[in-house]
């Protein structure tokens, strides 16, 4: 087995203890950083080390942190995403089953890098679990001094809260999210100003995954080049918590090197493929992201090398789908999930998405036209231009499914019905 | 409307918060957790414990999956219909949830113990097909499977009534 | 500024324009739907996409979201915006009912403009369409939720601009709903904006609904005139009567909006009991015959025993020819305010505004200080209220002395005191802002009012506290205004905050008084009865004299405001001439000896300056005439016929007026007859300057750059009275539907106005014996007078404050003027 990092205190059956996680070094960057590191310090390590947001965009965490300047106002928040509603994905919710302590860590840490005062962790309604054993780590991490005022003795204080969600795919978007926690419609809010700027309550907020803040205890405990050593890839950095789904033997979470190929992930690490099963496609990060084919079979599996082929990482969710899946039930079916979770706002969106799915259920259920592939092009193309990026994710699987599987789809047409049912 | 104790708990809740609108989604699983759903009159109450109008809590309500506005069973089933799930047999799990609850999706059993809701992504795609029962999640369904759930909170709920029947 | 090309065009915009705006400079009008200038862009609807072409963004971007940069070039008409744009339309016509045969809204529907301009003609979609249950929304505005776009303006404006609570969004994803918790009246006295903003027709205008096509009205700019602001509207008309209003934009006065007093006030026109037909006695007359006998009346009478009597409602025309009429008979009375202390004030306000001290709307909104002495703008004057609020959004304090039980749409800080104390609590607050020097710059008298405000005496203690935060807030503000009333605050106050403003100009970057005043015309009202000694109670004095025989009553119905009305019963009883000009079926015409029928604001020309000074036109909307539902009982078309138009006989007052001048004094060539400014002008030398050939020019205002009033001619108020032991002081106020004249003839206002009720100060309930809710009973000379009671602890104590309520007889008090005892208050609550 590769280097596990957060993975590394996993039990089969229970979580790991605080006294587990600090048998493994826990809380020694932590006491480290409050010893003698200043914020700029954290921030320059996290950098260096190219840490990519874990929640989809792969958007530079240090960067992102360093964007609340010095002189910002107070107080400062975190929030911490772990709405993870995403299709396919549930690498949070092994995480906080996992050893939550270094999540913990992570976000105290992060709290220190920008100077902020309070972390809200946002968990979605149906990990209910996950926020009960959050509220417990918490509160045995502030028994134990790491949270609460004068953390270790220093003059840093922090808290961290469990904000449960009334369960909405869109409250994950990183401005939603804000409004979600203030108790207002949970709407995306285009910057400018940005969170790091103007967030929660007008404050300074810094928004990161979850997955994200639990390698910072790492990073600065090991420093940038060992996290970038445990890339598989030149480009990468770090290893990756993968969600396999759908018609592999052993689906699950695993924590890989990132930038492990397709390949390697489900002959190697999923037992391949279910028997008599063939890889027909695979999405790679979640419902938002666009359909791999057999031909990109060996791609790494890193923000750099997907987007090199004109896809995405996303949240290395990879939904695997054999060669007995009929595509346009899938993607039908992820275009109900995103127009049910369209949040009202823009028409794109909120209008455009229904009429997707009209014109994809009616090619599943043999009403097709061949007028409808041209239209279901247009609509998805103009999808990017929406208010925020939940359509434009809503739109990858449809523009994928036209590209690769454009015959598939016409056979629909032609046999006037789903060839695989 | 609301009982002494829970209203007192709420009022704790919400003044651990910097602004009170912050706890409206805990406050409403709060008094689900009573009453099962949000009435009229809970929202009226909620609303003025959050210093927030009726109609602003109204927009949350009505926003998000796992608030009620209408009165549910004991047992709200949410039944995970995304796309592993769906891969996995989600239509025969529904099919066979329907037939044994005698209700289709969006109804309550008559005799008030289950509501069954459909459910987006549930977060358990390396175990589906999935559901929620109550926010528990059961994951690997069959039709075996979900027999001996809905037998066991069926029993679970009818020794609930006996003791309080013996009881009173 | 910025300068960039829009489809091949240079423009330069000032920074801060949206790109969308700047096309529109050009002409070029970029289709948008949630967008609209009062409310800023937040990019929803999509439907403003254009592409960017050369600059800092690229590729199809929304122009209301840009601001205008250096170097943009940018395509209206490129392929590809054009071809999303189509799709916008037909997305939200996915869902759209194919009803506007039978919407309000057709003919001026922006969806349907959209749909026509985006060439979307053919349904491609063949899902199903969502509906949606529609809710009650009261008595003003129509919910019609299947037509509606998601563009969300109403919930902007209703929650974020206008400050009401009780709107929402609801639901998510394609079932998003706007509207409220449960069936029931919109609470925001602003709703009826919904029904201009709604691009579609989910919000329309319920008592115009189904009454006529919008391209059938007979439609023109007019003016409301519920109140002193002179907000701008669209009058509608349709078989002889005004329909439906709409705001008009006025980037000064009203911006985009208006109050629904204004919109739904005009009722009063098309009153079924007004009166049409010029009479003598009780006998209808033609109109030759009525002006003869009228004429011949005044003419036996000798000089000095006529006196006219007009209103602040009555506009410019009928006040200046009023005016010229009664100078021309040699009357020494010409009076427009039934109350000589409002008067007082009106010419205190008058000689005060100027360039320097005048201040819009507009400017209320850029403050970043707002002091209100003794104003109550949600029920004097509700768009200052909309006002003060956009100023707080953006930053501004604001600060409330007031002894009632003052609401806002917005954060306000409240000292409830009572008007007495207007002048203490506004000198301890503003003195420290000064100093004697600069002061000194504004002469002696300054220097003499800026000593007193120094010696002003500590407030009592819970006052001081309150005044003590502020006091830095005041020293700290860059564009302070003084929001001062004219009804309960004293003179003293009404002419300080005037001499205040003056001074704060000195020391800040703007600063200004903006009063609130008893009319739509009080200012010009003042002007013509400014320099003229007499009041209404001296005119009702030398009628009981003997003196005064005749009373020409032009617009005006002192039995509405006058608090003793069997003394003024009694006293046109021996009146040998009572003659009424006016088109409300009010107390004064019934009893009018003869009457004259006028035109309302819809049915001519008419001219009002408002609380700045500013001289605004209505021009006229429809001809004059009964409405046709009344004459063919509800049928339609009418079964009468006649040659004329039936009930059309109302004239212009200015002409009737002038007419009478010109028959008793044989003058008739010298003045046009079409045109009142030549004699307008002749009374009022200000107004005489703003004369075009084609009357007044509309929106100037007609101040004078530097009074040249004495300012600081006052003295502060710094010893209030002790009140009387045992006895509430008696408050009738305004309140925003229940007051107005006009608007109490109004009947769609008449639907939506609340029961009367009084407020008392919880402690001195408490006193009393007296709850909340309690219904209690006053007893006075003949009887009992019953109201129900408020209690609240956010006004002052020691006040029984009564806002003024069509169904409650508060001039029956006036007995207590002096202190109501308060054992002769009872409680009756069932
Ligand atoms: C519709 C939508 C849903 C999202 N949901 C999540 C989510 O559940 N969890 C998450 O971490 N990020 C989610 N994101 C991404 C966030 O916008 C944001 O990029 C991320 O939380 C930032 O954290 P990171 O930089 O650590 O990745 C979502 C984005 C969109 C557009
Ligand atoms: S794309 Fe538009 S409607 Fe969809 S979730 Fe984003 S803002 Fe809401
Ligand atoms: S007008 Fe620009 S997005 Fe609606």
């Amino acid at each position: 087995m590769s280097v596990q990092v957060l993975f590394q205190n996993r039990r089969p059956d229970r979580i790991a203890t605080l006294d587990e996680y600090r048998r493994s070094g826990g809380y020694t960057a932590l006491s480290g950083i409050l010893r003698d590191k200043s914020r700029r310090d954290v921030i320059q390590r996290v950098t260096e080390a190219n840490l990519l947001g874990r929640g989809g965009a792969g958007f530079p965490a240090g960067k992102k942190w360093s964007l609340v300047a010095e002189d910002a106002p107070f107080p400062r928040y975190i929030v911490v995403n772990s709405d993870e509603m995403e299709p396919g994905t549930f690498k949070d919710r092994v995480l906080i089953h996992t050893d939550p302590h270094t999540i913990i860590e992570g976000i105290i840490i992060t709290g220190y890098a920008v100077s902020a005062q309070k972390a809200f962790v946002f968990v979605r309604p149906s990990y209910e679990t996950s926020a009960v054993i959050l509220e417990q780590e918490v509160e045995a991490a502030r028994q134990a001094g790491y949270l609460g005022k004068h953390i270790l003795g220093s003059d840093f204080s922090f808290e961290i809260v469990v904000h449960r969600s009334g369960g909405r795919y869109i409250c994950g978007e990183g401005t939603a999210i804000l409004n979600a926690i203030m108790g207002k419609r949970p709407n995306p809010m285009k910057p400018p100003p940005y969170p790091t700027v103007k967030g929660l309550w007008g404050q300074p907020t810094v928004v990161n995954n979850i997955e994200t803040l639990a390698f910072v205890p790492h990073i600065i405990r090991n420093g940038a080049d060992w996290f970038k050593n445990l890339a598989a890839t030149e480009n990468g950095a770090g290893t990756k918590l993968y969600c396999i789904s759908g018609k592999v033997r052993q689906p699950g979470c695993i924590e890989l090197p990132i930038g492990t190929r397709l390949s390697e992930i489900i002959q190697d690490h999923c037992g391949g493929m279910l028997d008599g099963s063939q890889f027909k496609a695979c999405l790679p990060g979640g419902a938002s992201t666009r359909y791999l084919t057999p031909e990109h079979y060996d791609v790494p599996m890193d923000f750099d090398s997907l987007k090199a082929i004109g896809h995405r990482l996303g949240t290395a969710a990879i939904m695997v789908f054999d060669h007995k899946t009929c595509l346009v039930g899938v993607t039908l079916n992820l275009i109900q999930f995103f127009s049910r979770e369209s949040c009202g706002w823009c028409t794109p969106c909120r209008e455009g998405l229904p009429y997707i799915q009209d014109l994809l259920w009616r090619i599943e259920n043999g009403e097709g036209r061949e007028e409808y592939i041209p239209r279901l092009e247009t609509m998805a193309k103009h999808m990017w231009n929406a208010y925020c990026a939940l359509a434009p994710g809503a739109a990858s699987p449809v523009e994928s499914l036209l590209t690769f599987f454009e015959d598939e789809v016409r056979e629909h047409i032609s046999q006037r019905k789903c060839p695989f049912r | 409307m609301l009982p002494d104790q829970l209203r007192q708990h709420l009022q704790k809740v919400i003044s651990e918060a910097e602004y009170p609108r912050e706890k409206a989604i805990e406050v409403m699983y709060e008094i689900q957790k009573h009453f099962g759903y949000m009435s009229d009159a809970a929202m009226q109450e909620a609303a003025r414990l959050l210093t927030m109008a009726p109609v602003e809590l109204e927009e949350l309500a009505t926003f998000y999956d796992f608030i009620f506005r209408e009165p549910v069973g004991k047992y709200v089933i949410q039944i995970c219909d995304s796309a592993m799930c769906w891969l996995d047999g989600y239509e025969s799990i529904l099919e066979h949830l329907c037939a044994r609850l005698n209700i289709r999706l969006g109804e309550t059993t008559s005799d008030g113990l289950f509501t069954l809701l459909p459910a987006c992504c549930i977060g358990y795609c390396d175990r589906s097909p999935a559901m929620l029962i109550n926010r528990r999640v059961y994951g690997r369904l069959t039709a075996e499977k979900i027999d001996r759930i809905l037998d066991r909170l069926r029993s679970l709920a009818e020794s609930v009534q006996t003791d309080q029947a013996t009881m009173s | 500024m910025p300068r960039l090309t829009i489809d091949d065009i240079e423009i330069e915009v000032p920074h801060g324009t949206k790109v969308i705006d700047a096309a529109e400079r050009l002409g070029i009008m970029i289709p948008r739907f949630c967008y609209h200038r009062g409310l800023g862009s937040v990019g929803a609807c999509r439907m403003c996409a254009v592409k960017f072409l050369q600059g800092p963004f690229k590729g199809l971007q929304m122009s209301c979201m840009i601001d205008a940069q250096d170097g943009m070039v940018i395509s209206t008409t490129d392929a590809e915006a054009l071809d999303f744009r189509r799709h916008v339309i037909e997305w939200l016509m996915l869902n759209h009912p194919h009803d506007c045969p039978v919407c309000d809204e057709g003919g001026h529907c922006l969806l349907q403009d959209m749909t026509v301009s985006g060439g979307h003609g053919m349904r491609r979609f063949s899902g199903e369409k969502r509906t949606y249950r529609d809710q009650y929304l009261g008595e003003l505005v129509q919910h019609e939720m299947n037509r509606c776009i998601h563009c969300y303006r109403c919930v902007r404006f209703y929650r974020e601009f206008a400050g009401y609570r009780d709107l929402g969004a609801l639901q998510i994803a394609q079932k998003v709903y706007f509207g409220r918790l449960a069936d029931g009246p919109l609470e925001s006295p602003f709703a009826g904006n919904l029904v201009d903003l709604c691009p579609t027709g989910v919000y329309t205008d319920k008592p115009a609904r189904f009454r006529a096509r919008r391209w059938d009205l007979e439609r023109g700019p007019s003016l409301c005139i519920h109140c002193s602001l002179g907000c701008n509207t669209v009058a509608g008309a349709r078989y002889r009567e005004v329909l439906r209003q709409e705001a008009r934009l006025n980037e000064e006065v009203n911006g985009y909006f208006i109050c629904d007093l204004g919109r739904y006030g005009f009722a009063y026109a098309g009153h079924p009991e007004r009166p049409r037909s010029p009479r003598i006695g009780s006998q209808a007359v033609g109109w030759q015959e009525a002006v003869a006998v009228a004429c011949d009346r005044l003419a036996r009478l000798g000089p000095r025993s006529i006196a006219c009597l007009s209103s602040a409602r009555a506009s410019v025309e009928t006040l200046g020819t009023l005016k010229y009429l009664s100078k021309r008979v040699g009357s020494d009375h010409f009076v427009c305010f039934y109350d000589a202390a409002v008067k007082f004030k009106m010419g205190e306000i008058v000689s005060k505004l100027d360039g320097r001290t005048a201040v819009s709307l507009r400017d209320i909104e850029k403050a970043d200080l707002l002091i209100g002495v003794g104003a109550d703008p949600i029920n004097a004057a509700p768009m200052l209220a909309l006002a003060m609020r956009q100023a707080q959004r953006a930053g501004a304090k604001v600060v409330m002395m007031d002894p009632r039980p003052l609401f806002l749409p917005c954060d306000f800080e409240h000292l409830s005191v009572s008007p007495e104390l207007f002048d203490v609590c506004l000198s301890a607050l503003v003195k420290s802002t000064f100093d004697r020097e600069r002061v000194g710059k504004h002469g002696e008298a300054a220097v003499t009012l800026y000593d007193r405000m120094l010696s002003c005496d500590p407030l009592d203690a819970s006052v001081q506290a309150r005044l003590e935060p502020l006091i830095a807030v005041v020293e700290g503000c860059r564009r302070p205004i003084i929001i001062c009333g004219s009804d309960i605050a004293p003179a003293s106050s009404v002419s300080f905050a005037a001499d205040v403003a003056l001074l704060m100009g000195e020391v800040k970057d703007q600063s200004g008084v903006f009063y609130v005043l008893p009319g739509a015309n009080a200012y010009g009202a003042a002007l013509f009865d400014a320099a003229n000694g007499s009041s209404f109670e001296s005119v009702v004095q030398e009628i009981e004299d003997g003196a005064i025989k005749a009373l020409i009553v032009a617009e005006s119905d002192p039995f509405r405001y006058v608090a003793d009305r069997d003394r003024l019963q009694r006293a046109l009883n021996k009146l040998e001439l009572l003659l009424v000009l006016d088109y409300l079926p009010s107390e004064t015409v019934r009893k009018a000896h003869i009457f004259l029928p006028t035109r309302a604001i819809f049915e001519t020309r008419s001219s009002f300056i408002n609380q700045e000074g500013r001289l605004q036109v209505a021009e006229k909307i429809h001809s004059p005439g009964t409405p046709i539902w009344q004459v063919s009982n509800k049928g339609h078309p009418p079964r009468l016929y006649g040659t004329g138009i039936c009930g059309g006989e109302p004239r212009a007052a200015w002409r009737v007026l002038q007419q009478i001048a010109h028959t008793l004094v044989h003058s008739q060539n010298e003045i046009s007859e079409n045109d009142p400014w030549p004699v307008i002008g002749g009374e009022c030398a200000v107004l005489a300057r703003h004369h075009q050939h084609n009357g007044p020019l509309h929106g100037l205002r007609i101040i004078p750059q530097t009074s040249t009033a004495a300012f600081f001619d006052g003295d502060l108020d710094l010893q209030p009275k002790q009140p009387m032991d045992g006895h509430l002081t008696l408050l009738p106020v305004v309140s925003t539907f229940a007051t107005e004249e006009l608007a109490s003839y109004s009947e769609i206002i008449q639907r939506v106005i609340g029961s009367p009720c009084a407020y008392l100060h919880s402690d001195d309930a408490e006193r009393c014996g007296l709850l909340d809710c309690d219904r209690i009973r006053i007893a006075v000379d003949d009887g009992f007078l019953e109201i129900d009671l408020t209690v609240s602890d956010k006004m002052a104590r020691g006040f029984l404050i009564l806002p003024r309520h069509s169904r409650f007889e508060w001039q029956k008090l006036h007995c207590f003027a002096q202190g109501l005892p308060v054992e002769k208050i009872g409680n009756c609550t069932p």
